[in-house]
């Protein structure tokens, strides 16, 4: 996001000297396309998605475009049973880690906004919590860890992909 | 002294009570404090967005500069998707952020941001030793069945697509940089890493630094460039 936002402010012809990707665009290609195939039958219990404030509401507000759905169509090719995090889309809670409030002293602080997380994640039955997003993946990792809670793994969204695909 | 004839040819009541007294645009607050319920840390060592709209409206920015307000807030964008009046107040926070003196700013972010203006990276990790990390983690997975010959590509001209990383992927998250690779290799995508400047994020959004974020943006429009490459993936 901050990248792109970047590119809008300072650089805006690279849009038309360049083509630019994010992490959904490229999955939902490689997918679709059948450049990529994925199993199924690989993955089986609950997983749970939480969307991050940058890919989401963030980047609604600043492109005009959030991406909700793009994720959502990926875990429907990837497995059979996945849930939303309540509330989710542009009302997902934060997981508390973001703004670069991961590399401040303020640990006591993070772990307590993570809480609300924490309780999205217990309601939701999930096994396997799915971001795509690497401040969101430390910290709820932490989070799950300060809470006794580290049978619930924690996964990028291409690394769901990427562990299921299917090799010949 | 008041004139009033003249007065009266020219303030009508609206110029003496104007309908929306805008100055900035925290003026437009109705102090309705819904930003404040919608933000999930209202009350945590005393973070409240409500109260950081008008502090800034009151014109207290050293008091809010000098707090540690600026650096609770984690930018999640809540309060200003709740907010009725539209204002934008993630950019207020950030602003703060970026009126903090350099050496006041709290923990790695600034340290990360000039080890990057210096180095590349935020980890201010030697080119030779990237590459060493790197191919170590490639040769790994070039013997995992499916993946024969699996090589990263350093600095490809002409590659249809530019790969960045997260610095945590080469400090202590080596095990995470394989997902990617994994996928562009069964994808047969055509793609490049850079052995210099590979840093994917850009902590000048975090530290409120418009100067540094401009400079780590740029590093990629001149890969772009320098490479021919045709294609970018966002490294964030």
């Amino acid at each position: 996001m901050a990248t792109r936002f970047g590119l809008q402010k300072w650089f805006p012809d690279f849009f038309d000297r360049f083509g630019a990707f994010t992490v959904f665009d490229l999955l939902v290609d490689y997918i679709k396309s059948g450049r990529i195939q994925v199993d199924k039958t690989k993955i089986t219990g609950r997983i749970a998605y939480h969307d991050p404030c940058n890919y989401g509401r963030k980047s609604e507000e600043l492109f005009g475009h959030g991406f909700f759905d793009e994720p959502r169509w990926v875990l429907d090719q990837c497995v059979s049973d996945w849930v939303d995090l309540n509330p989710n889309r542009a009302n997902q809670y934060c997981c508390g880690g973001g703004g670069g409030t991961l590399l401040t002293p303020y640990k006591n602080e993070r772990l307590t906004y993570g809480l609300k997380k924490i309780q999205q994640i217990r309601r939701s039955g999930a096994g396997m919590i799915v971001l795509p997003c690497h401040s969101c993946h430390s910290q709820i990792r932490t989070l799950l860890a300060e809470n006794g809670m580290t049978e619930i793994a924690v996964k990028y969204l291409w690394e769901l992909v990427a562990d299921i695909l299917v090799i010949d | 002294m008041l004139n009033f004839q003249e007065n009266k040819l020219t303030q009508t009541i609206k110029d003496k009570a104007p309908l929306r007294p805008i100055e900035s645009i925290p003026d437009l607050c109705l102090s309705c404090g819904t930003c404040s319920a919608g933000c999930p840390i209202t009350g945590i060592s005393g973070f409240d967005p409500r109260k950081i709209v008008r502090m800034v409206l009151e014109g207290s920015d050293q008091e809010l500069i000098d707090s540690p307000l600026p650096w609770l807030c984690t930018m999640c964008g809540k309060c200003e998707h709740a907010c009725p009046m539209g204002i934008n107040i993630v950019n207020i926070i950030r602003t703060a952020r970026g009126m903090v003196d350099r050496d006041k700013v709290p923990g790695m972010i600034h340290k990360g941001v000039e080890l990057d203006l210096e180095t590349g990276n935020n980890l201010g990790l030697p080119a030779e030793d990237f590459k060493f990390i790197i191919e170590d983690v490639a040769g790994e997975l070039a013997e995992t069945p499916g993946f024969e010959d699996f090589q990263v590509p350093f600095d490809k001209q002409g590659a249809n697509l530019l790969h960045t990383l997260h610095n945590k992927l080469v400090n202590t998250q080596n095990e995470d940089l394989v997902h990617w690779w994994k996928i562009f290799y069964k994808a047969k995508e055509d793609w490049t890493i850079p052995s210099v400047n590979w840093e994917g994020v850009n902590w000048g959004l975090f530290s409120g630094d418009d100067d540094a974020m401009k400079v780590f943006v740029g590093r990629i429009v001149d890969h772009m460039e320098r490479l021919e490459i045709k294609n970018l993936m966002y490294p964030e």
